[in-house]
């Protein structure tokens, strides 16, 4: 689904902020990206998206590639930045059927998923509301709706957990499960190590732009805990 | 130390509403150049509206001994300007700053905030206070037969009023502007509410200015009447009689001045974080009911998003949409004023109303900015387009699309207006409109390429954007030069043939038009890429 290879970004001035970087993520997985604050994950969640140039290597979505098919591959990603800012002056719902028109989703369809998660979220109500009204975690929700109403190939999230309830995580959690069993796969960024540790088919962990260990979780975990392993990697454990 | 953090206060309001062209990663060179960029203007527009005015009102009145009403409707222009300029800065600068929960929380009092924040508005006012009244002074001291201007303590005492004229402007506007802020909390059709006040506002101003000469002429006949008829504007007479020597009276008008900015800063001051609070808590009602959702397409989306953006955001829509009013108010107004323009044809001549009716035409499109602070007006939202599978080249088009939207329909209904008002024949007509339509695009296009070129994607509310950031200046004086070239290539080519006169100008536009929509296609795609 996603192919990462020998990818590197350098900022101008030359700072680089991801050197030779491959991986892959296969169809129905959920792949955690992990790292300490400035290891790259960002960077390389805003490059797999579209949203950000590289310097070099390739990114394949589904057999489209981000540099030479773009728009190819934007069709069949949705991308959550970690604070998703959302049109201030569109409605909740009109913020939707924009995506949704973007995405070129039918009626039908647009109207029975937005019932689905909007729904779901508890957020049906508000959506005739401005977004400029919504709080932190209703604008979080609203974006997470956006996203699922693609019926995404890939799902790629930055710290998708931050401003979320709990039963807005688990919520979430459950259709992201759904999702990978419709044969999608995610690709996602935390801090929240026991939630990478329990979610994911596999992990990756980033360090100064570097891949230093990736692998199935449990295979990565073994006996230990994510965040002893995390730890140990970052030189931070003994 | 209060004094300290007061200053650094000011200092970031008066950066956050002047300093506003560039993403702060850019050269500060270009930071500072939209700042004078904006003083330009300002300066350019009181200095025009002063130094004319006050000239020929000066030779009406001077002979009258009545210099003193030269300076009452200078003071009523700075007054209606500066409210012009910030009162629907008010909303953004003073109670809409994105940086409002960093400053709140930081150990300084909220009326300390809201007085360097105030102290920023009170700053541009004071700007064109002076480019007001000092040509004012100029012309009196040139024109006046009694010497008065000459002396040094009328000067003394203009600089006072000047001073003190911007305080009641500044309490005028901040109150407007919180009335604008909290009709866009408060009222659910908030931006139309807003339309219709500036609607009236800018009707008023509009009217004002064509009766000017009227109202001039009137002044020569009758203007002791005049002075005794001015009792709603007492305190611009003191300043204008403060002025002309009466020291009490210049103290009246001065405390005209300070009591109510004094009363508007203690009061406030005291409300100010509550003021804040309210007028952004927009509580989001739980009543929608989902129905079935409708298939509108990318394009039609992308578009849709422009207009709401455009007509829900009453700051963007009366400075960069002014020229789209300016256009349809020039054609009806033709239609109207038909006899008066034909007596004006028996004096310019008939060979001089093209080119006139197409200047005018072109001055209303160089008012309509609208596809150049587009890009600027996504800043945090850009994500949303970028993710999104839409080529980059269709992002751009169907922003400068939408301003020729607008504007060509205005351009052809004020050209078919004008063209009947003076009774143009067919060819004449077809050339005005087939000119102006090539300027438009040009224009929309250049406006696009200077969003582009000087984005401004971290201003720290969208006020500065559409007010006075670098495309917003370049997309509007550019133009205007373009104009001017414009007619010296009219009057080189009358030189020659009357018929090369007209093509000068025309394929001037039209290569324009050709090189910056090749520039466009070529480089703006990357442009938007590296944002």
């Amino acid at each position: 689904m996603l192919h990462i290879e020998h990818y590197t970004k350098i900022y101008p001035g030359g700072k680089k902020a991801v050197d030779n970087l491959s991986l892959h993520v296969s169809p129905g997985e959920i792949y955690g990206f992990i790292g300490h604050n400035g290891a790259g994950k960002t960077t390389t969640l805003r490059a797999v998206a579209g949203v950000m140039d590289f310097t070099e290597g390739s990114i394949v979505i589904d057999g489209h590639d981000i540099k030479k098919d773009p728009v190819g591959a934007k069709r069949v990603t949705a991308f959550l930045p970690d604070n998703p800012d959302i049109y201030e002056f569109m409605k909740g719902i009109d913020y939707l059927n924009f995506i949704a028109d973007l995405y070129d989703i039918s009626s039908e369809q647009r109207t029975a998923d937005i019932g689905k998660y909007a729904g779901a979220f508890e957020l049906t109500g508000s959506l005739g509301s401005p977004v400029g009204s919504y709080s932190h975690g209703m604008r979080q929700k609203l974006a997470l709706i956006s996203a699922f109403i693609r019926r995404p190939r890939l799902l790629i999230l930055d710290e998708p957990f931050v401003g979320l309830d709990p039963s807005a995580s688990h919520l979430m959690k459950e259709f992201l499960a759904e999702l990978c069993q419709g044969g999608s796969a995610v690709f996602f960024s935390t801090h929240v190590l026991e939630v990478a540790e329990k979610l994911c088919h596999q992990i990756a962990i980033i360090k100064d732009g570097r891949l230093i260990k990736n692998g199935l979780t449990v295979e990565l975990v073994g006996d230990s805990s994510l965040e002893d392993v995390f730890l140990e990697l970052e030189g931070e454990k003994e | 130390m209060k004094i300290k953090k007061f200053a650094a206060l000011l200092k970031v309001s008066v950066q956050s509403m002047l300093l506003s062209s560039t993403n702060a990663r850019r050269k500060s060179r270009k930071k500072a150049a939209t700042g004078v960029g904006a003083m330009v203007l300002i300066g350019f527009l009181g200095l025009y509206m002063s130094g004319l005015y006050s000239a020929i009102l000066m030779e009406v009145l001077a002979p009258l001994h009545m210099e003193v009403l030269v300076f009452v409707f200078m003071g009523i222009g700075a007054l209606v300007g500066g409210l012009l300029f910030t009162t629907f800065a008010v909303k953004g600068v003073v109670f809409g700053g994105r940086d409002n929960d960093l400053l709140l929380s930081m150990p300084v009092s909220s009326s300390m905030l809201m007085a360097s924040r105030v102290s920023a508005i009170y700053l541009e006012n004071l700007v064109f206070s002076f480019f007001v009244m000092v040509p004012a002074g100029v012309v009196c001291a040139l024109l006046s037969p009694n010497g008065v201007g000459r002396d040094l303590l009328f000067w003394v005492r203009l600089m006072i009023a000047a001073v003190s004229l911007p305080l009641l402007d500044t309490a005028l506007s901040v109150l407007l502007g919180a009335l604008t802020a909290f009709l866009s909390a408060k009222v659910s059709k908030g931006a139309l509410g807003q339309n219709i006040m500036m609607g009236i506002f800018f009707a008023a101003v509009f009217y004002f200015s064509f009766n000017l000469n009227g109202m001039i002429q009137g002044l020569a006949a009758n203007a002791a009447e005049v002075k005794e008829s001015l009792s709603w504007a007492a305190p611009l007479l003191w300043m204008g009689e403060g002025i002309m020597g009466s020291w009490l009276r210049l103290l009246a008008f001065v405390l005209c001045c300070v009591v109510p900015f004094g009363l508007m800063v203690f009061g406030l001051g005291k409300v100010y974080r509550k003021a804040v609070t309210a007028f952004q808590a927009r509580s989001a009602r739980h009543d929608y009911k989902l129905s079935a959702q409708t298939f509108s397409g990318q394009k039609k989306s992308l578009l849709r998003k422009e207009a709401r953006r455009f007509f829900g955001f009453p700051m963007y829509f009366w400075n960069a949409g002014m020229g789209l009013v300016l256009l349809l108010a020039a054609g009806i107004a033709s239609l109207f004023l038909r006899d008066d323009l034909l007596a004006f044809v028996e004096i310019a001549g008939a060979g001089l109303l093209l080119p006139m009716a197409a200047l005018v035409i072109g001055f209303c499109l160089c008012t309509c900015i609208i596809s150049a602070p587009s890009i600027s007006l996504e800043g945090r939202y850009l994500w949303i387009l970028r993710e999104a599978p839409v080529k980059e080249q269709d992002l751009i088009w169907i922003k400068v699309g939408f301003q020729l939207l607008l504007s060509l329909p205005c351009t052809w209904a004020a050209g078919i207006c004008i063209s009947l008002a003076l009774s143009f024949p067919l060819w004449q007509a077809a050339v005005l409109l087939a000119a102006m339509s090539v300027f438009a695009v040009w224009q929309a296009v250049f406006g696009m390429l200077m969003g582009l070129y000087f984005p401004k994607l971290d201003a720290v509310n969208d006020t500065v954007i559409v007010k006075q950031s670098m495309p917003v200046m370049l997309g509007m004086f550019v133009p205007m030069a373009v104009l001017g070239i414009s007619g010296i290539l009219y009057w080189l080519g009358g030189l020659a043939a009357g018929w090369l006169a007209l093509l000068l100008p025309i394929v001037l536009w039209a290569l324009l038009a050709a090189v910056c929509t090749a520039v466009l296609v070529k480089k703006g795609p990357a442009l938007l890429q590296a944002l």
